[in-house]
């Protein structure tokens, strides 16, 4: 198998500085730019199997560029934002961007959200039919669901908003995106819904609601299923 | 109207006082202000003097005079107001309500009765108070019947109450008038005429049939009552014709006798006295009025100046010069600020107010230079008068009056107008300068703040800095380092890192927030899950945490900003764990009406009571604490996102030891609809 290309889209010269060797350690080829315009350029003419881009860059809006990008590519982009810019991220993930990195970020949450990316372009989820996340299985073909082996009794909705979950496990979802799934578009804007189904769900599939290992919340976001 | 209710006069009837103004009490309701309620008062209490008011503008009189009369005989004295529903317009309510407050701040005790007719309403006040002593105005009888009527109103009170009844007249007294027009002066000779006529033939019949000579008493009695009706004008013309009269009398055929003249002379002696008299005395009763005048004015200007001593903003200034200016001169009025741009802000604002000139134009015609012959004149444009409100640099403002038909104002109101301005400026000044003090302290303020910052930040910035710095140079050195120390370094510097953003947050979540740049975005949310995602991050870190979870099921949603919320279970639960390391750590919530209530408790040393408001300051840490990477900014978010939600945060001592931190956050608003039930939990065969 060869390496993967990975075309980072950064503006800071420090952060490309620690992104690439990190990345090339692990055997992944790098390709960088500077600007938005470069990105979308070498995006064209390389076809890199993953993006990573910084949404503050110079020149374009960063939802530009996913927006740009989307209109040709299904490759998986993995947003890189500062802090306090939940908005910004939740319009990127609603464009289609795969997962979000907050800076700062350590070289191993990096890896983390590159090879669950990878992982979900890779394969289909017709391939499989059951998921396994640590003691919950999901048999999506019979629509069953297991806690260590013990089967658990979900609503229809419940059981969609799982599933709508497992399809992009490990993965962030947003709310939106999740109501535009399981509710259709009579459930946009209705978070609160999302948010009372998500304790439902909580209390019948975690040991302990209040802390999560399953179903993480990602505040002002959405959801994440853990695959770790 | 008080007393054109009691006699009936008021031929419109008009609309009931809006609710807005006056509390509806419905009728036969006595509304008492102050302690004890008019009913409660004991049978030794000394007897209430009962002013009655109006709404008419004279009423001020009534309560000057209720005031100096219980002042005087050393008694409580009571002003009641009587509302007669249809009677009385809205505005009249309104001005009620403002004699009301006159009498209040002159130490009455004020009460609004609602009764069928005034009468009946006074009777009412006036037993419930035990008055012995009703003082009201009275408007000039027009005519018989309003005599009858009144008299019959004033037996009827005294019948129902035992009470002496004090009246007082309210409309200007006659006397004095000059005849203007044509008409008037014709009528005024004509009259003047007959009175002299008369005095002839009376004087004559004197002579006649009493052989008395009644020439100079009846001519003095009659020359007398023209200066007193008319006026210099009338007297003297007066005078001659009388002489001219007496000389007909006294010089009867000719050729003149010499007795005849000395009579004349001693007539024309005794008219001219008997007028220089006559002039004297009113001239006296004039000065009396208007000394009389003087001092309701002044005690309303004290009465202003109080009112605009308890002003706190220029608003306010306005407001209070406003509502005053409308009850001493029955006119609207409103104060001009200028602003930059050369326009005016209009004080109280309202909605349409009179067309003003730009400040540029109007202004300088206040100035030092500006030619007027009277310095008390207002300027009267439009169908407005102007006067200013002097400042350090000129004119401030313009208090703005426009009198009903916009009418200029009569001079002898100059005064008053011009001192309701001087109030006005001097108010405003005091205001402006407690802004100043205000403006500065917070300058203080913030000006200590920036230093305990750049101090802390300096220092809590440096220190990880310096480790991060001094590790990386290490771990560049030529010589290989032992490859234990080498990761040491490395972990450092990810944790001295990791704590340098911790800060960084810190400060800007906190800047953001106290300057409120940061919009709240509330949702409505369950608990369990920011309490989930706080533990989640906070667990991230180092695995599991002895803190223990108590949320009930039946929560229910809270209106919150998740991501703040978290921030501040982070904090309290950071805090908790620093603080009181290896204690257990709880955190629970339950429902209370129209709350829902959090308590964040540890079993460590706990906080001293006094420090327990201070913990929640800026840059505040606790006395001997380690030094532990905390700048005490923690507890500051806290509050401040707590504040945004319009919720409370505090800490109380833990019964049986440590610090417990609670928050009220308010479930307000309309809680979303609740969800369409499901059926059934999933089944294989309802599936498509």
């Amino acid at each position: 198998m060869t390496q993967p290309l990975i075309l980072i889209i950064e503006d800071e010269a420090s952060l490309r500085r620690f992104l690439v060797p990190a990345l090339a350690n692990n055997d992944y080829q790098v390709l960088t730019a500077a600007t938005g315009a470069d990105g979308l350029a070498m995006a064209q003419s390389h076809n890199p199997d993953i993006l990573l881009l910084d949404l503050g860059l110079p020149d374009l809006d960063g939802c530009e560029v996913i927006r740009s990008l989307r209109q040709w590519s299904r490759k998986p982009i993995i947003v890189i934002s500062a802090r306090n810019q939940e908005q910004d991220k939740v319009q990127a993930l609603d464009l289609g961007a795969d997962d979000y990195l907050t800076k700062p970020f350590g070289a191993e949450e990096l890896l983390a959200r590159i090879r669950v990316a990878l992982r979900h372009a890779t394969q289909t989820v017709a391939d499989t039919q059951v998921l396994q996340f640590g003691g919950l299985r999901l048999d999506l073909e019979r629509r069953e669901v297991a806690m260590d082996g013990i089967p658990v009794r979900l609503t229809p909705l419940e059981y969609r908003l799982l599933e709508a979950l497992a399809q992009r496990a490990g993965k962030v979802a947003t709310h939106a995106q999740l109501l535009n799934e399981v509710w259709g578009p009579v459930g946009a804007g209705q978070t609160h819904y999302l948010r009372i189904y998500m304790g439902t769900l909580r209390r019948k599939i975690e040991p302990d609601a209040t802390r999560p290992r399953y179903l993480l919340t990602e505040p002002s976001i959405g959801y994440r299923l853990n695959v770790d | 109207m008080l007393f054109g209710a009691i006699l009936g006069v008021r031929a419109v009837p008009e609309p009931q006082p809006s609710p807005r103004s006056v509390p509806d009490l419905g009728p036969g309701t006595v509304h008492s202000r102050k302690e004890p309620p008019l009913s409660d008062l004991s049978p030794e209490t000394v007897h209430p003097i009962l002013v009655a008011l109006g709404s008419e503008p004279r009423a001020l009189r009534l309560v000057h005079t209720g005031f100096r009369m219980a002042r005087e005989q050393g008694r409580p004295w009571v002003a009641v107001h009587v509302a007669v529903p249809d009677w009385e317009t809205a505005p009249e309510a309104d001005q009620a309500q403002v004699w009301l407050r006159e009498a209040r701040d002159l130490g009455a005790e004020t009460a609004w009765v609602t009764a069928a007719t005034v009468c009946e309403g006074l009777i009412q006040a006036g037993a419930q108070c035990r008055a012995d002593q009703v003082v009201m105005g009275h408007s000039r009888p027009r005519g018989l019947w309003d005599r009858l009527e009144r008299s019959r109103a004033q037996e009827a009170l005294r019948r129902s109450l035992g009470v002496r009844i004090v009246t007082l007249a309210l409309d200007p007294a006659p006397g004095g008038r000059v005849a203007r027009s044509v008409g008037q002066r014709l009528g005024a000779v004509l009259a003047v005429g007959a009175i002299l006529g008369m005095c002839g033939v009376f004087a004559s019949a004197l002579a006649v049939v009493a052989g008395f000579p009644g020439v100079p008493p009846v001519f003095a009695l009659g020359v007398g009552f023209i200066a007193h009706r008319w006026g210099r004008a009338g007297s003297v013309p007066a005078t001659g014709a009388a002489l001219g009269l007496g000389a007909l009398l006294f010089l009867p055929g000719p050729p003149f006798r010499a007795e005849g003249w000395t009579r004349l002379l001693v007539l024309a002696g005794i008219l001219v006295l008997v007028q220089m008299v006559v002039l004297l005395v009113d001239r006296l009763h004039q000065e009396t009025r208007s000394l009389h005048r003087r001092e309701a004015e002044s005690l309303l200007l004290m009465i202003l100046g109080r009112a605009l001593g308890r002003c706190a903003s220029a608003r306010e200034v306005a407001e209070v010069l406003a509502e005053r200016t409308r009850g001493m001169f029955q006119a609207q009025a409103w104060l001009r600020v200028p602003e930059l741009d050369d326009t005016w802000i209009t004080l109280p604002e309202a909605p349409e107010p009179p067309a003003c000139p730009r400040p540029s134009v109007l202004l300088p015609r206040f100035g030092r230079g500006a030619n007027r012959t009277d310095p008390f004149a207002p300027l009267f444009l439009e169908g407005c008068s102007f006067v200013a409100l002097a400042g350090q640099g000129g004119a401030d403002g313009l208090l703005q009056l426009r009198l009903e038909g916009g009418r200029p104002l009569a001079p002898d109101s100059w005064g008053l107008f011009q001192s309701l301005a001087v109030q006005g400026a001097l108010a405003l000044e005091r205001v402006r300068g407690l802004e100043a003090v205000h403006q500065a302290r917070l300058a203080t303020e913030s000006e200590r703040l920036r230093n305990t910052l750049l101090g802390a930040v300096s220092h809590d910035l440096r220190t990880p800095l310096a480790a991060i710095q001094g590790a990386a140079t290490s771990l560049l050195l030529p010589e290989p380092l032992p490859e234990a120390t080498r990761l040491d370094l490395l972990a450092m510097i990810r944790d001295e890192s990791e704590q340098l953003n911790r800060l960084l947050s810190d400060l800007l979540e906190l800047t953001r927030l106290q300057n409120g740049a940061l919009r709240i975005h509330k949702e409505w949310q369950l608990l369990d899950e920011v309490v989930g995602s706080a533990l989640q991050r906070l667990e991230a870190r180092g695995g599991p945490l002895p803190i223990r979870v108590d949320l009930p099921a039946s929560l229910p949603l809270v209106p919150l900003d998740g991501a703040l919320m978290e921030q501040v279970l982070i904090n309290l639960l950071g805090n908790a764990l620093r603080h009181a390391p290896a204690s257990p750590v709880t955190l629970c919530a339950w429902e209370e009406p129209g709350a829902v209530q959090l308590a964040i408790a540890d079993r460590g040393p706990g906080i001293p009571a006094e420090l327990h408001r201070r913990v929640f300051d800026k840059f505040f840490r606790m006395p001997h604490a380690r030094n532990d990477g905390g700048v005490g900014l923690g507890l500051a978010i806290c509050g401040a996102i707590v504040d945004l939600h319009g919720g409370a945060i505090w800490v109380e001592d833990h019964p049986g030891g440590g610090a417990r931190f609670r928050i009220t956050l308010p479930l307000d608003g309309a809680p979303p609809e609740p969800l369409e039930p499901e059926p059934s939990p999933l089944s294989l065969d309802t599936l498509p």
